[in-house]
């Protein structure tokens, strides 16, 4: 087994909303330049975690965390850390698309430099390389500074990474990027995500079994009983939480018996 | 692996802790400023208000930039300078507005009493005591005539809202139009309009109910723009579900969509009354106000809350300024219980058990 | 390209008429009712119009509109709204200028600084400020304001009283342009502020945390990403709140003094200004017959111009949201 490295590691996460612990314990080592899966049933705190990993989870309102979330083998949750400034490495995509309506497909892409303040890196170059790798190039050259909400959804969406991309970002966290759209686009944000793995680290939360096969190297599996806390089930390569499961509960749940 | 939930620790909000450097460096960033400003108003004899935007605005400025470069860098600076500006103008409004509630307050509360609340000012010359009079009559007028305008106002109101949500008709773009047309016409010039109408032409001298047909034209684009968007706020299937059982669209109206913005409807008649209810111009122009207590809305003088107050305060002295700030109290006291009523019948009800934040 | 065959199958026209009596009944009252705001509004313009004429014809518009003077007593009399055109016009953008920075420092410290319960409280002290009648506001303006208001300009005078805004002949600095602005802008904080922060609410979040997410700080986010989609909501707002301002009768007339002869056009802390509505609650007590038709041309003049303003501000919210899906 080659060495590897990790670029994002977590360590004892426990979460809570008010007095109600969501996640308990959760220890994951997100592999450098790799895609890492996160599946299991609705509401048992996959994306409550993926806030952790890039600090948008403090937004919300009675929020409580412990543990450390360590990228590059620093904790970002550390006193000194400025949460925008983790941000701009840790890079994360939502379900549903949200260009901003008032800018052009152009200046949607180069919007997280500007509010950034880093507008020195901004250059055409920069804007055709991140359409590039978003797959979204030759759907958008001719038509740059039209409206971004003249597009569909699939190219508003893979405009939303493209803008994520022009941050070079380290690591992209992706939540469900594909649940708000069509087959179609979907296939072509999952072989975005192949391409760009090569120089970044991806992190996926996906209900689509399938889709978790097809991309992610890695894959960790989250239960939460009722009423109990979300933990983390069983994590390991694709292959082999789908095709030989160590735990029962996986077995059951890669095999559909619950969903 | 113990899957039992743990207690939420104290330090469960790793985000919040700032190095101790940080919070005094935020803390002298703040004292200082207002140190130095306090120090020049205080002792240097400087003005108030030059020493706030002079020299606590500039320092505060300076200072909590400066701890915005250091903790964040360069891009601390401007968020630091918006935090401050904002605090700065919100702060300056608010006191400016609170100043206003305050007075009312503090200046009416002397002249309120029972007999200020129920006498009318037959036996009072403009420096009488505020021990005679009151403002019993000016209540009164003011009740007849905005009930008489809401008596108009509302059905033709509430039938507009009903006809631009409820109907297909082809002149709904027209008349939402028409709507906003009047609701810019200026309080003065709608008295202007009734007094041209009806009092030039000889219709009639002036009268209360003359003035309420002065306050229409400013409660109706009110009442008809809220019920609207009541309506338009039921959902389409409530009405379906209506009509799909075969009601006629007048039942299903009267049953179904008119109970359920009942709400909305009641606040759109609250508001359109808070509105007229102070209105002053309107009222000079097509009234006059007595100083007895008459009932008679159709002839003869009628004293209002609103003209009250503008008379007492033409007249100038002490003693009926000091009347027009009682007047005004209990004015504002109307004003505040229609606002109150309105905003609590339309508060947000909770149709379903409160539900927890889903666990994702 | 292929022809459809002529013999297609007829479009039916397909039309939603009530049937019965009651809903015909409902239908027709709701229309009736509908239609009550076209007549008030022709109502309005004839009635005005009429009486308003003959002041125009024999003044002339453009001499009535833009001119100076009102003496009712000479014959034939002058009567020129021309200084209280500018007045209001002045008074207002004054009180706009004012208002704006506060309201929407106001909406934003409310819907994105304040802890939730401060920001309810706010919110509801703010919508009730924008309900206060605008007589208690001049009651306050006279009493309290005033005193503090002169003060203030006696001393931006004596700092900076060279330059020709500032300038003061009349040794005292009441009633002044500079103390109604304030007056006007208190009166219409709340509306700028109460419509902005609802803007402010109605966000869509997703927004904020893209925007978040891309690593921005809490300005950036603001100029970059709040402003651009609330403008042409607040501009609306801000045009509602000037059209209010212009049409302030009360409060201005117990804080402004009036001149008929000359225009004040600059000099804010001058006591002498105009303002059309408060003309003509002045002037209304003892008005002459040909008075009355002057003053009534008067109040025409303001209603246009505030519908003037109205339109170009339903326009403006209109028309820049091609972003808006609504």
């Amino acid at each position: 087994m080659t060495t590897e490295q990790f670029q994002l590691e977590t360590k004892d996460i426990n979460v809570w909303f008010g007095e109600r612990q969501v996640l308990k314990d959760v220890s994951l080592k997100f592999p450098t330049n790799r895609v890492t899966a996160l599946i299991g049933p609705s509401g048992c705190g996959k994306s409550t975690f993926i806030r952790t990993l890039n600090r948008m989870h403090e937004l919300i309102p009675s929020a409580g965390l412990a543990g450390s979330v360590l990228l590059d083998g620093q904790d970002i949750y550390d006193e000194a850390v400025d949460p925008s400034t983790v941000r701009l490495k840790v890079g994360m995509v939502f379900q549903k698309p949200n260009p901003f309506p008032t800018m052009s497909i152009k200046e949607n892409v180069i919007s997280g430099l500007k509010l950034s303040g880093r507008k020195s890196e901004i250059s055409d170059d920069l804007v055709e390389n991140s359409l590039q790798r978003a797959s979204m190039w030759n759907e958008s050259k001719d038509r740059l500074d039209e409206p971004a909400l003249s597009l569909s959804g699939g190219q508003q969406q893979r405009l939303c990474i493209a803008r994520s991309l022009a941050m070079n970002p380290e690591v992209l966290l992706m939540d469900e990027p594909c649940s708000a759209l069509d087959p179609g686009s979907t296939r072509r944000i999952e072989e975005t995500i192949l391409e760009l793995k090569e120089s970044m680290s991806i992190v996926i939360v996906t209900h689509n079994m399938q889709q978790a096969q097809r991309v992610a190297d890695k894959t960790a599996f989250f239960l939460a009983e009722d009423n109990q806390p979300g933990y983390v089930v069983e994590f390991g390569d694709t292959e082999q939480v789908f095709g030989m499961p160590v735990d029962p509960r996986t077995n059951d749940y890669v095999n559909g018996h619950f969903g | 692996m113990n899957l039992e939930p743990v207690a939420r620790p104290k330090s469960a909000e790793p985000w919040k802790k700032t190095t101790a450097n940080a919070r005094n460096l935020q803390i002298i960033a703040s004292l200082v400023p207002s140190g130095v400003a306090a120090a020049a108003w205080l002792l240097g004899g400087m003005d108030l208000i030059v020493s706030i935007l002079f020299v606590l605005l500039p320092l505060q400025l300076l200072a909590i930039g400066l701890v915005g470069l250091i903790l964040k860098g360069k891009r601390g600076v401007p968020d630091a300078a918006l935090v401050v500006m904002t605090f700065f103008f919100g702060t300056f409004v608010m006191v400016l507005l609170l100043s206003v509630l305050w007075s009312v307050v503090e200046a009416g509360f002397s002249a309120l009493s029972p007999q200020f609340i129920f006498q009318n000012n037959v036996y009072v010359t403009p420096t009488t005591g505020l021990e005679i009079g009151g403002v019993g009559h000016a209540i009164i007028g003011t009740l007849l005539v905005v009930g008489l305008t809401t008596l108009i106002t509302v059905p033709l109101g509430v039938a507009t809202g009903v006809y631009l949500t409820e109907t297909r008709g082809k002149s709904r773009g027209l008349i939402r139009v028409l709507l906003q047309a009047i609701a810019g016409l200026p309080s003065v010039v709608a008295g202007l309009f009734v007094y041209s109408m009806l009092i030039v032409t000889g219709v009639s001298a002036f009268a209360g109910w003359l003035g309420s047909m002065a306050l229409v034209p400013l409660m109706l684009p009110t009442v008809a723009r809220v019920t609207e968007e009541s309506l338009r706020l039921v959902p389409q299937e409530l009405r379906n579900g209506a009509l799909g059982l075969g009601a006629p669209s007048w039942r299903a109206f009267l049953m179904v969509t008119l109970p359920a913005a009942k709400s909305g409807v009641v606040t759109a008649i609250l508001l359109g009354v808070a509105r007229v209810i102070g209105e002053t111009a309107p009222l000079i122009t097509t009234t006059f106000a007595a100083a007895n207590t008459s009932f008679n809305i159709l002839e003869g003088g009628l004293a209002t809350m609103p003209t009250y107050i503008y008379n007492y305060i033409s007249l100038g002295f002490d003693t009926s300024i000091s009347r027009a700030w009682g007047a005004a109290l209990v004015l504002l006291i109307l004003v505040g219980v229609l606002f109150g009523s309105a905003r609590y019948i339309s508060r947000p009800k909770s149709l379903t058990p409160k539900k927890k934040k889903v666990k994702r | 390209m292929a022809q459809t065959p002529t013999d297609a199958p007829e479009r039916r026209t397909l039309r939603v008429k009530p049937t019965t009596i009651e809903d015909k009944l409902f239908f027709g009252i709701s229309t009736a009712a509908a239609y009550s705001s076209v007549v008030l509004l022709i109502l309005i313009l004839v009635f005005l119009g009429i009486r308003a004429l003959p002041t125009f014809e024999e003044q002339g518009i453009i001499e009535f509109v833009f001119g100076s003077g009102w003496v009712a007593i000479e014959e034939p009399p002058t009567f020129s709204i021309g200084p209280m055109l500018w007045g209001s016009v002045l008074v207002a953008f004054i009180g706009v200028g004012l208002a704006v920075p506060m309201a929407i420092s106001l909406a934003y410290f409310i819907e994105f600084m304040a802890p939730k319960r401060l920001a309810r409280a706010a919110t509801l002290l703010v919508d009730l400020l924008a309900a206060i009648p605008s007589v208690i506001i001049g009651l306050w303006g006279l009493t309290v304001f005033s005193p503090v208001g002169a003060h203030w300009g006696q001393m931006l005078h004596n700092a900076l009283g060279f330059i020709p805004i500032f300038d003061n002949t009349a040794e005292n600095f009441l009633r002044t342009p500079f103390i109604a602005g304030f007056v006007v802008a208190v009166m219409i904080v709340p509306i700028i502020a109460s419509v902005t922060r609802e803007i402010f609410s109605r966000i869509d979040d997703d927004l904020i945390k893209a925007s978040v997410a891309l690593g921005a700080n809490r300005e950036s986010t603001f100029r970059k990403v709040i402003l651009p989609v609330s403008a042409s909501g607040i501009v609306g707002g801000v045009l509602l709140g000037l059209g209010r301002a212009l049409g302030e009768t009360v409060a201005i007339f117990f804080v402004l003094n009036l001149i008929y002869d000359d225009v004040n056009w600059f000099n804010i802390l001058e006591p002498e200004g105009g303002a059309i509505a408060s003309l003509i609650l002045a002037k209304f007590g003892e008005a002459s017959e040909t008075e009355i038709s002057a003053l009534l041309a008067a109040g025409v003049v303001l209603f246009i111009l505030t519908l003037f303003i109205n339109t170009i501000a339903s326009f403006i919210v209109a028309k820049a949201q091609p972003w808006n899906n609504r």
